[in-house]
Formats: C-alpha cells, structure tokens, sequence
C-alpha cells in the first residue's frame, strides 16, 4: 500500500506538471496573441551562454582554417586589392550621381546618417524546433538592435526581421522562411505585387497573386516594396522558381529566397530605413 | 541538493553542447536532442518526478531558442521523464539491449506527441528533411543507453 500511496502522489504532480504546460500553450493560442515573460526570462539567462560557445566554436575554426588560408593569402590580397579599387571607383560614381541632384549640405547630413545605419552581428544559434524558422544574433538593445529591424546577409539578400525576445546583447531573427512571416514584394520584370512568407521547408511562397494577373515568370526576382515598413524597398528577397495555376483564387508561386542557410554566418541588422536618407 | 545541481550543470553543458551543434549543421539539431538524452539519463537514474520537472525544465529551456508556442517541447518532454523513470522502476531495463528498446520507444513517443502538438497548434507541416528526424529516437536510444551504461561501469567500479 505505502507503494501505491508513492504512485499516486507522483501521479498527482505529473499531472500538476502537464496542466501547468497546458495552461502555458493555451494562453499563447492563437499564435503571436500574446508575449510570453517567462519565454523572455529563460531567453536573456540562457543567450549569453549560447554566445559563449558560439564564441568558442568559432575562434577554434578560425585557427584552424588561419593556418591553411596562409598559404593562398598572396593572391587572395592581390584579388581584394583589385576588388577594392573598383568598389572606391563605384562609390565615388554613386556619390557624384546622387550629389548632382541633392543639395550638398543635405547630401553629407544623409551619408553621416548612413554610416551609423546598420550593425553586424553574427549567428550564434538556431532554432531548436525548425531552423527555418529563426537564428539569434550576438547583438542587442545595447547595439540599437530593437524588434521589426531589417536583417540582410553579406551579399545585401534579406534574411528577416528582428523579433522579441531581444535581450541586451542578442537577439532573436524570424526568417523569411519562416510560415508567420509576411514580406510585401515585388517582381522585378513584370512588376507583380503579393505578400512572401515562408513554407517552412527551406523556401517561400508568394501569396495574394490573383489567378488572372498578367506576367510573372520563373527565375523572376523579388524585392522588398517598402509598403510594409518593416522592410526597406530594394532589398532582393529571392527568385521565382515555380508557378502554377490551380483552380482557386490566387497563383501558387513557390520561390527560392536569396540567403543560403548554411553561409548564414555574419548578418547586417539595418537600424535606420535607408530610404528616408535619400 | 547535490541531484539538483548535478542536474542544472548538466543542463547548462546539453545547452552548450545543443549550441556547438547547431553551429557545425544545423541539421544536427534535428538528429541529436541532446535535451532527451539528459532527461532520459536523469529520469532512470533518480525516478519519475526528477525525470519529469528536469524534462519541464529542459523543454521550455528548447521552447526560449524556437519561435511559436512555448511549453510544446516542455510538455513532450515532460511526459518522456516521468514515463522513463516510472516504467524503468516498474520493469527490470538494465540490460544495453533492453535499455536501448526502451529509451528507443520513448524516444519515438515523445516525438509523436512533439510532431502531433506542433501540427495541431501551428496547423503547418514540421520539418522533417526527408525523414531525418525520424532518427531522432535512434540517436536518443543510442547515446541513452551508452551514458546508463557507461555511469554504471563507473558506479561498479568505485564500489
């Protein structure tokens, strides 16, 4: 009998557990009806450790391949050196272009704001359910990060937005490949409007395209509109890669995004809407 | 007091090790659940109710690094430290063998009620990576059993 009187008290709180993780799902259903607190606290403990071995991790890989880039690092430099030249030469034709037509007090008031306009940060995590889903970033409040800030990879591609929770010094990142994330874009050739989210899978869709919308091919690119004022416009977001038109209402239009997972490594977290310096 | 710190540094070092990774491929995540393997261990060895508020604890820890509902891998893994430290008192699962069926069956519980909470709540399909994380509870049954094994080895030893 003591043994059962044993069981039942352990019964008694494993359900006390189960209920209380119930009540912890029920008040957060719908999704995105409410921010959890808790969520935020465990998030702020545990983000620093993350960083540290993220921190660790790449520090050993960066003496690792430090050894064997020795070997290239002549013709690597001869290259960047060449690069870097041709990048001086196009800043300084888009600098021309853009003063031509601005008033040149305005225009060094606009380049000052643009060099405190983003900050890079580096993946240090990825999400423990689907990272499709999100990554954190090692930057936070501390850095000017805040939640609805534009994300981009090295290459300028948008990567996502920032999102709660964002603790001093990291921050969490939904990407556009995430279901919930709704992107305002537009193609490039053809000019089609709709709203990018993300399938979950790795790639997107681009949703509220009527059936009857003229034009829009496969290999098409996307890009932010703006309209959403999340997103800076002009940002590539990814590529047309299938379209279908089925029986309902709007296009099916399965599209590649521009970012590639696996090189998500070091990020650009856009502070300031470019496009009201110019 | 000593099974609770125990316990909170081997969570800290799961979260580590969750950490390193996810930096190596990503896929890994969905491969080894280094959480399920901690709550499994600490469940058989210390009984159901360790096992299932390490698992609370663990879950939610998992939920904090994942967008969308908070408490879904809390409750799965909840559920895996109770049933492994109850049906492991109940059935003599010592054995590599026995204890690698075991754990493996939980494992592919746990991950039912994982999968089926997500797909209900967020009404999408998991990822699932043409099947990988299907071999989930193979590798939580594998490094399971070997850390039981392993702890006991050392536990003979120094007696």
């Amino acid at each position: 009998m003591p043994l059962f009187e044993n069981d039942k008290k352990n019964f008694v709180i494993f359900a006390a557990l189960i209920i209380i993780q119930m009540i912890l799902i029920s008040i957060q259903v719908p999704v995105g009806s409410g921010r959890s607190h808790f969520k935020s606290a465990v998030f702020a403990v545990f983000s620093p450790l993350q960083r540290g071995a993220a921190g660790f991790a790449r520090n050993v890989s960066d003496a690792w391949h430090d050894y064997f880039d020795l070997r290239g690092i002549r013709a690597e430099n001869q290259k960047m050196k060449k690069e870097v030249f041709f990048l001086r030469q196009e800043n300084k034709l888009l600098k021309d272009a853009v003063g031509f037509s601005r008033d040149s007090r305005k225009f060094e008031e606009s380049l000052g704001r643009l060099d405190r306009s983003f900050v890079v940060a580096r993946v240090i995590g990825v999400d423990a359910g689907n990272y499709f889903k999100s990554v954190t970033i090692n930057k936070g409040t501390r850095d000017g990060v805040t939640n609805n800030l534009a994300v981009c990879d090295r290459k300028g591609n948008l990567v996502g937005r920032t999102i709660e929770p964002v603790s001093p010094k990291e921050a969490c990142v939904q990407l556009v490949t995430d279901n919930d994330c709704g992107v305002s874009v537009v193609s490039d050739t053809d000019k089609i409007v709709g709203i990018l989210s993300g399938d979950g899978q790795g790639h997107c869709r681009l949703n509220y395209v009527v059936a009857t919308t003229r034009g829009g091919a496969v290999g098409e690119n996307l890009l932010t509109t703006g309209f959403d004022r999340i997103y800076p416009a002009g940002l590539k977001v990814g590529k047309i890669l299938d379209i279908s038109e089925e029986s309902s209402l709007f296009k099916r239009i399965l599209v590649e995004p521009s970012f590639t997972f696996s090189e998500l490594d070091q990020v650009a977290v856009i502070l300031a809407n470019l496009q009201d310096s110019f | 007091m000593r099974n609770v710190i125990e316990a909170a540094l081997a969570t800290v070092a799961a979260f580590l090790v969750f950490t390193l990774l996810g930096r190596i491929s990503a896929s890994l995540v969905l491969v080894v659940n280094v959480f399920s393997v901690l709550v499994v261990y600490y469940a058989v060895l210390k009984g159901e109710i360790f096992g299932a508020v390490l698992g609370s604890a663990c879950g939610l820890i998992q939920d904090s690094f994942s967008l969308g509902v908070f408490g879904v891998g809390g409750l799965s893994k909840t559920v895996l430290g109770f049933l492994a430290g109850y049906i492991s008192r109940k059935i003599h699962v010592v054995p590599f063998f026995r204890n690698l069926v075991f754990i493996f069956i939980l494992g592919i519980l746990e991950l039912a009620i994982w999968l089926g909470l997500y797909s209900f709540i967020f009404s999408e399909r998991p990822l699932m990576r043409n099947g990988l994380i299907l071999i989930q509870p193979i590798v939580t049954a594998l490094l399971g059993s070997l850390s039981l094994y392993l702890q006991r080895r050392i536990q003979s030893r120094k007696n």
